[in-house]
């Protein structure tokens, strides 16, 4: 792998790196997910920065070349793709907790209310029946 | 003792069939001044039906959502319903609810943010826990001192008692288990989190919170948002200047 390429490489992963973390904070990714990243993304940087280890991850599977752009751009936008779905997600769960939350809520204080007082629409009905 | 403020005692259960009802009764005896509200986290087991017999107040989750949200969902409900302070206690009796007076006690003479009941602060010794336990909550423990410039000895206890002025703050952001991540939270935003000696019995029913994997990813993920925690207090206390 060229410098130029390690460097391009290397800033693209610390900007992944950061809007992680921000997503994390804000909320909009949940805090498992966000692990899960930064190892890959430690991780990647550690082959980078480390060429005979990229060189000796490259014999290892067989490959010919230590970096195909092509590969290396589509890999790019799908892990970036993958962080968004994962932000949609974790949006969309912490509104389902937010509802089964205030359900919950909701429900407790409704119990403590005075309940209205009941018609008795049984008693009328059999007194209807004895009537008959 | 004060009984001028408004006092909710909040337990989050998860599948704590085995031990609710003793918990509910011990708290009722030892603490009858108090409010009590049981989470139940979306418990698989009888868990529900013994509370619907002790004719407690329940808040539901229709789901699990977590210890952490539970607790959150216990704060919401004190903070709508105007309660001063928040006593969380674990529902499987680990705690003794006869301990909570003192607690209390000295939460009030302290005048503490967040008072922890904690089984460490007099010993130090974390011996009597699991070796995975022990490193985690040293390192924690370490962690807290180190961003929140407060040595709190035990970053995991479930006994807490929480004034109203934390509610907010607690509430706003999210935690994972309002451990370490909350506490040095707090103290980043300026509140006060101290500790208390209590003892605490052996968990007698059902299963740990803490998975096998769990002790894994627990103290990966708590490392990350205590760290990000620090990051929001400082975005949130600049906010408010």
């Amino acid at each position: 792998m060229t410098t130029q390429g390690s460097i391009v490489l290397i800033a693209v992963g610390l900007i992944l790196l950061f809007w992680i973390l921000d997503l994390v904070r804000r909320d909009r990714l949940y805090v498992g997910y966000g692990i899960i990243f930064i190892v890959t993304i430690f991780g990647a940087l550690l082959v980078l920065l480390a060429p005979p280890l990229l060189r000796g991850i490259t014999r290892l599977v067989g490959a010919l070349f230590p970096a195909s752009a092509l590969t290396l751009l589509a890999l790019c936008f799908i892990v970036f793709m993958l962080v968004y779905v994962l932000a949609q997600i974790t949006v969309v769960s912490n509104r389902l907790v937010i509802v089964v939350q205030e359900l919950a809520i909701r429900q407790a204080k409704a119990s403590l209310e005075p309940r209205p007082p009941e018609t008795n629409s049984e008693d009328q009905s059999a007194r209807r029946g004895v009537d008959r | 003792m004060g009984t001028t403020l408004r006092v909710l005692v909040a337990i989050p259960a998860y599948n704590e069939a085995g031990s609710i009802r003793t918990v509910v009764q011990r708290v009722r005896t030892s603490l009858p001044d108090f409010d009590l509200l049981v989470v139940n986290d979306g418990s698989r087991d009888a868990t529900g039906q013994i509370l619907t017999q002790l004719g407690v107040m329940t808040t539901t989750h229709l789901c699990n959502l977590g210890y952490g949200r539970a607790i959150q969902t216990a704060l919401t409900y004190a903070q709508r319903s105007n309660y001063d302070v928040l006593i969380t206690l674990d529902a499987d009796g680990q705690h003794y609810p006869e301990q909570v007076n003192t607690l209390y006690t000295e939460h009030l003479r302290g005048g503490w943010d967040v008072l922890i009941g904690s089984r460490y602060i007099e010993s130090h010794d974390y011996s009597q826990s699991p070796v995975g336990r022990r490193i985690g909550m040293r390192i924690f423990s370490w962690l807290v001192r180190l961003v929140g410039r407060r040595h709190i000895y035990d970053t995991t206890s479930g006994l807490k008692i929480i004034r109203r002025s934390v509610f907010a703050p607690l509430t706003r952001w999210h935690f994972i288990d309002f451990h370490a991540e909350a506490i040095v939270y707090l103290l980043r935003l300026g509140y006060s989190v101290g500790e208390y000696p209590i003892t605490v019995a052996e968990r007698r029913h059902g299963q740990s919170m803490y998975s096998l994997l769990s002790h894994v990813t627990y103290p990966l993920k708590t490392l990350l948002i205590l760290l990000i925690a620090v990051v929001q207090a400082e975005l949130t206390r600049r906010s408010q200047r």
